[in-house]
């Protein structure tokens, strides 16, 4: 480093120091915002990773073909959004390298109450999705098992063993129902398979909806299988799915940027304040280091450097400070009160164990360091207009 | 026969105020020679300070011409009178001045940070400094831990660590008392007769006046008389 930039460089951070409390309370507050950001991002990034990868296991596979005429936003597409299983895909259906799932508009009948549902029809023998579909294997004590979760437990007041009568609309417009048995109810993190969703074995679906070898979508093992799609099915790709889930936490997440907005600007605040009082305090200094023949350039750069140097400092003071909290978020997580999980997002039933997105984080710091310079280079460039007669005499 | 190393002609400087302009200047017509230990003495208001900044390049005139060291001041940019305060002008305030967070080592070897020398170059010229001033064991201490009287030679070995040419003094003595003054004065007289540096003072201190081989007196922005002192 030339001589002169590390004159600066340490003439900055001599200053800094000689401010005392101050600089430390400057320092305090930019590290405490940025422990704040990083505790933020981190929430939020780990639980749109969590929701992504429960929805993916319980539901989306590697990858996921659905027929072109269902619409997940029009209840009355339901009836007629199934087509045939394609030809190509029935070695693959049955080694479960594709998971068939059917889905049907329903209406159930738990202890005499009549209710709306949608039933699904999952294959039983299928292990290609987390779904506890074994519980779904029929038996000579219950031919018609059928698995709830929790949430749609609670509001059908159904408990494991309860039967209930169900009833659908076959293929040529009769009403069918059969008795069904709560086999499980199921801890699904996934709130759209648990809400309003009676699962039973695609078998038993099929004949009872008159619908044989029929599907609503075709979950993938992954990706490349998608070319057994006949043309009555689209592939879904990722962002098509989590699209709800993205713009859910796109919405909350603009939501709190007013709050990452407001902490920016108080920690900013404090230093816009303390650069300005050390300008205001130190124009005979300024004059002085004029009149040794510094630059105004230099002059600025030195305050400049100050603000740049409080930044540094916090963020070693977030890094020794944040590690404590970080570290028992990242190991022991996060858990939501009670009630969250009926919320009708994934993510929320279990612990939120966070992960810091470290793209974002340096993103953050320098975002943060461009800010303080800023707010540093703001009263500094006050300088260039003061004459140095003026600034030796204090004015 | 010396150089002359400052040549002011019909310089006049005006300020701006509510009414109109105040000439704090009128008609100087100066020049300085290398190697002089002058003053520009007056009461408060005689325009002492703004003629001393004027040559330090720290401001410019309004009118006429001023030239330093072979540069008109009033044609020089803010980064050309910077350059020219840096290599060949030494100042000395009458508050010090000192960086309060350096040591006096690193306030002496502040001036030469902006010159282009290496540090064992800048180490050497700062301990001679030091050691004409008599502040060898003092390079460790701050400006807080020192007198008045040392802060000031603090002052005078900044201003004359990267040997200038001219080295101007705004009041150097006013905030000492009458042995530190004439400890200072001392100093100085002997740098100038043994080094050849140039020195401008600005002062009303008569101790220093004594110490002057020719004395300007500004009233009222115009020089009233300037005098060679006989037997100084």
């Amino acid at each position: 480093m030339a001589g002169w930039k590390a004159m600066i460089f340490k003439l900055a951070f001599k200053n800094i120091l000689g401010y005392g409390w101050r600089s430390l309370i400057n320092v305090f507050i930019i590290a405490l915002v940025l422990i704040g950001l990083i505790w933020m991002e981190g929430m939020w990034f780990s639980w749109l990773n969590l929701a992504k990868t429960q929805s993916t296991q319980w539901e989306f596979g590697g990858g996921l073909l659905r027929v072109k005429s269902y619409d997940p936003y029009d209840v009355f597409a339901l009836e007629h959004s199934h087509a045939p299983i394609p030809a190509q895909a029935g070695n693959l259906v049955a080694s479960g390298e594709i998971v068939p799932v059917l889905f049907s508009p329903a209406v159930i009948y738990p202890g005499g109450r009549m209710q709306n549902a949608v039933v699904k029809g999952i294959p039983s023998q299928q292990s290609l999705l987390r779904f506890p579909s074994q519980a779904l294997m029929p038996t000579e004590a219950n031919p018609y098992p059928a698995i709830v979760g929790k949430t749609m437990a609670k509001s059908a007041q159904l408990q494991e063993g309860d039967a209930f009568t169900i009833r659908v609309k076959d293929s040529s417009g009769a009403f069918n129902a059969v008795d069904l048995q709560i086999s499980q109810i199921m801890d699904c993190p996934v709130p759209s398979l648990d809400q309003g969703t009676v699962w039973m074995d695609l078998q038993a679906l099929q004949d009872l909806k008159q619908l044989p070898g029929m599907a609503t979508t075709l979950a993938l093992r992954d990706q490349s299988l998608a070319s057994v799609a006949s043309p009555e099915f689209k592939l879904i790709p990722p962002n098509e799915f989590f699209a709800d889930l993205n713009q859910m936490v796109k919405t909350k997440a603009s939501g709190q940027a007013s709050l990452f907005v407001m902490m920016i600007f108080l920690a900013m605040l404090a230093i816009f304040d303390t650069q300005a009082l050390a300008i205001f305090k130190r124009r005979r200094e300024i004059g002085m280091l004029s009149a040794l023949g510094m630059t105004k350039a230099r002059i600025i750069l030195l305050f400049t450097t100050e603000g740049a140097l409080y930044m540094l400092g916090a963020t070693v003071l977030t890094a020794v400070m944040g590690f404590p909290l970080f570290w028992y978020f990242a190991r022991i997580g996060f858990s939501l009160p009670k009630g969250y999980d009926s919320f009708g997002v994934a993510g929320f039933n279990e612990a939120l164990k966070f992960v810091y997105p470290l793209p974002l984080i340096l993103f953050t710091l320098m975002l943060m360091f461009l800010l303080t310079v800023f707010v540093s280079w703001l009263p500094a460039r006050k300088i260039a207009r003061l004459m140095p007669t003026e600034a030796l005499r204090g004015k | 026969m010396n150089k002359q190393i400052v040549q002011i002609k019909a310089m006049s400087k005006a300020f701006p105020t509510g009414e109109g302009e105040f000439l704090a200047l009128k008609d100087i017509n100066l020049s300085f020679e290398s190697g002089e230990f002058s003053g520009i003495v007056g009461p408060s208001g005689s325009g002492k300070t703004t003629l001393l900044n004027i040559i330090g390049s720290l401001d410019v005139q309004s009118g006429g011409e001023v030239c330093v060291l072979g540069h008109q001041v009033k044609e020089l940019s803010a980064r050309e009178s910077a350059a020219l305060r840096s290599q060949k002008i030494g100042f000395i305030f009458q508050t010090y001045n000192l960086l309060p967070v350096y040591t006096v080592f690193e306030n002496v070897e502040f001036p030469l940070l902006l010159l282009k020398m290496t540090k064992a170059e800048r180490e050497q010229a700062v301990l001679k400094a030091l050691d004409w001033l008599g502040l060898s064991d003092k390079q460790k201490s701050r400006p807080a831990q020192l007198s008045g009287g040392q802060c000031q030679r603090v002052a005078i070995a900044r201003a004359m660590v990267k040997n200038p040419a001219l080295v101007l003094a705004d009041e150097p003595t006013a905030n000492l008392d009458t042995e530190n003054s004439l400890h200072i004065l001392d100093s100085m007289q002997k740098l100038n007769r043994e080094l050849g540096t140039t020195f401008i003072f600005s002062t009303h201190d008569q101790k220093v006046i004594n110490y002057l081989r020719r004395v300007i007196r500004l009233v009222d922005g115009r020089v009233e008389s300037d005098d060679l002192q006989a037997g100084v």
